[in-house]
């Protein structure tokens, strides 16, 4: 049974739905998690999670995207926690962000998860849209010595670039549809 | 010592159900085995607070059951699974073991987390909100050992558990009494022998309403070598050798 | 029956897949399953719990079969219809009805033999014995109440509005009684409604008038005997166990 079904079954009162929802999602929800808070927060957050879901899934609107719906519902559980605790428990110093500005350190936390699953959606690491997002943006090198590093002309960097950027925005704005790794 | 039993014995009119029997017992997990009409059930419902003795010294959990104020401590920390249990059809499962949560004097607000643990402890989360009248009769068992174990009991006691159980459910159901072997003292009352073998510490063979046999599975398998005794594994052997001995004995005397 | 177990290998706690080694989904997920399979109790058994000062007392007496709404609502109709028929023909028929209705009632209180769970609400805290007595006596007391209600409606004597009561324990005692010792409430029921029957019947034979079983104040003492002996007969009856093994 697919995760539309299984959300609409939720939705009219089926726990047993919710079980199998729960097991097939709750493992990469948890390890998004971790990525940002500690062990025991991560499972107050799943719970509270689940339990949302328990008593929002009639508003869930089948789309095939059932898992970017539920990482929604834990992003909120999360970011709420992370405010009410401080930065402190995301371990990030306080007010880091880019470009200087302060930002909500919870969002910091949450937009830096979500890139790094949307990152994973480029591919392996190691191939070729993965390895020239890494040293063209993450390590910032120009073009001219990716292509040299990666002995390809600067052409297929580009182009390598742009798909790479294509795929990251496709991913952020779904929701990212990898879940839990390259799948 | 959880159980503390000496020379206790059980009569009804005019048969001796348990004929002088004495057992300690700490925590592990306990085999008692024999024939049917051995007593193992009258000591089992002894254990459980449900029958009174008719003499001999029962201290359960370190109190004295019968006095009404102690009965009902041993009782808080005691899980019981009868061998005909009986259930209320229109109950769903969670609702059935809630029940005896609270018959079990348990705080209301520790009940809904240690029902949810019970159920899923015992394999039946797909089927917690289904009614009892829906389900088959290994699950019927299994909600049975679920309400048993809902209150953590220091004092587990188990007559016939497995029955109704296929063989993946009772591997499931032996890891369960191993677990709960390690904090409390869990006794098991069964006829199918190789069933106790594997999860017991210790066994106790009952006939006539007496021990003819106290010792760890390996003892009783040591007794069944080379006598020729009926049965097709070892532990059914040693069983078969000790029930023959015990009744020459008898017939001797 | 099939077994329509869950497809979960070796029926073990279900394996929650590869998440980070320190969460524990298990412990999650009983978070969840407990809020979500939780049973909330009314507010007349959260006050019940109160008032008793145990919440399984309370949880049992809720789930007396002749508590049920159904039961209270046939209960009502039975004695309001005999107080129509009173306040019409000028019989007592309450005062008549009551003993018998809660009588009936009585015997599904659940004990012995009805209760399928007997053996084990037996080695409980709050014993199967003390359930049973707890639901007799709400079922008695709400009968009570009930058929006062209707005997002051139908503009009975006072006499008659409470002769009924003494009458109706013991009834109910014969009734529970009988559905204790011979493990089923059909017999309780039939037993206490024979009995109440012969008693109404033999006395307005004696005396000519149909009302006597419940105003001749000379039978107020064997009706009390006669109740507190069922009551003993209820006592024994569940302090020993039947089961020979």
């Amino acid at each position: 049974m697919d995760d539309d079904s299984l959300v609409t079954r939720v939705a009219g009162g089926d726990d047993a739905a919710l079980r199998e929802l729960f097991s097939r999602h709750a493992p990469w929800l948890a390890a998004r998690l971790r990525a940002v808070l500690p062990a025991a927060e991560v499972e107050d957050v799943l719970q509270e999670t689940f339990l949302a879901v328990w008593r929002g899934a009639g508003s869930y609107r089948p789309s095939g995207a059932a898992g970017a719906w539920l990482w929604g519902i834990a992003r909120r559980q999360a970011a709420l926690l992370l405010r009410r605790r401080g930065p402190a428990a995301a371990g990030l110093p306080a007010g880091v962000t880019a470009a200087g500005q302060a930002g909500d350190p919870a969002e910091v936390a949450l937009s830096r998860v979500e890139l790094a699953a949307a990152v994973a959606a480029l591919g392996p690491p190691g191939g070729p849209e993965r390895e020239v997002w890494r040293l063209l943006y993450e390590e910032d090198r120009p073009v001219a010595e990716v292509a040299a590093l990666l002995k390809v002309p600067q052409g297929t960097v580009k182009s390598r670039a742009h798909r790479a950027r294509r795929r990251l925005r496709a991913a952020l704005r779904g929701g990212t549809a990898a879940e839990g790794g390259s799948r | 010592m959880n159980v503390d039993i000496t020379d206790l014995t059980r009569r009804f009119r005019r048969t001796q159900a348990v004929a002088g029997v004495s057992l300690q017992a700490g925590p592990g997990v306990f085999g008692l085995l024999g024939p049917n009409g051995a007593g193992k059930t009258s000591l089992l419902r002894m254990m459980a607070t449900v029958l009174p003795p008719t003499s001999g010294r029962l201290r359960l959990l370190g109190r004295d059951p019968g006095s009404y104020g102690p009965r009902r401590e041993i009782r808080r920390r005691l899980g019981y699974l009868p061998q005909n249990l009986g259930y209320y059809p229109g109950f769903t499962v969670a609702e059935f073991v809630e029940y005896f949560a609270l018959l079990k004097d348990m705080p209301p607000g520790q009940v809904p987390r240690a029902v949810a643990a019970a159920i899923e402890h015992v394999g039946l989360g797909d089927q917690a909100r289904a009614k009892l009248r829906t389900l088959s009769g290994g699950m019927l068992r299994r909600a049975g050992i679920a309400q048993a174990i809902v209150n953590e009991p220091e004092l587990l006691l188990l007559d016939e558990p497995t029955a109704g159980l296929d063989p993946e459910q009772r591997v499931a159901f032996r890891a369960l009494l191993r677990g709960f072997g390690e904090r409390a003292t869990v006794i098991v009352s069964t006829h199918l022998v190789e069933d106790v073998g594997a999860a017991c510490t210790e066994v106790s063979l009952m006939d006539t309403g007496k021990i003819v046999f106290h010792g760890t599975p390996d003892e009783l398998t040591a007794r069944g070598e080379g006598t020729g005794a009926a049965g097709d594994a070892p532990l059914e052997r040693g069983y078969s050798a000790v029930l023959a001995a015990a009744r020459s004995t008898t017939a001797a005397a | 029956m099939s077994d329509m177990d869950a497809p979960r290998p070796a029926g073990a706690p279900a394996p929650w897949g590869t998440a980070p080694p320190d969460v524990d989904l298990g412990r999650v997920w009983t978070g969840v399953a407990a809020q979500v399979w939780r049973r909330r109790p009314g507010p007349l058994e959260r006050a019940a719990g109160r008032l008793l000062r145990s919440p399984g007392l309370a949880r049992a007496l809720v789930a007396t079969p002749s508590l049920l709404l159904a039961w209270i609502i046939a209960t009502v109709v039975v004695l309001f219809a005999g107080a129509a028929a009173t306040l019409a023909t000028g019989t007592p028929y309450v005062a008549l009805l009551a003993p018998a209705v809660a009588g009936t009632g009585i015997a599904y209180a659940y004990g012995p033999g009805i209760d399928p769970a007997w053996e084990l609400s037996q080695s409980m805290a709050v014993s199967g014995r003390m359930v049973l007595l707890a639901r007799a006596l709400a079922v008695f007391a709400l009968n009570a109440a009930l058929g006062l209600a209707a005997s002051a409606l139908s503009g009975a004597a006072a006499a008659l509005t409470f002769g009924w009561l003494i009458p109706m324990t013991a009834v109910c005692a014969l009734a529970l009684a009988v559905a204790t010792v011979t493990r089923s409430a059909a017999v309780g029921v039939a037993a206490g409604m024979a009995g109440w029957v012969i008693t109404v019947l033999s006395s307005a034979a004696a005396s000519g008038d149909l009302t006597t079983a419940v105003t001749d104040p000379a039978l107020i003492l064997p009706y009390l005997a006669f109740a507190a002996c069922c009551g003993a007969v209820v006592l024994y009856a569940t302090r020993i166990p039947r089961g020979t093994s």
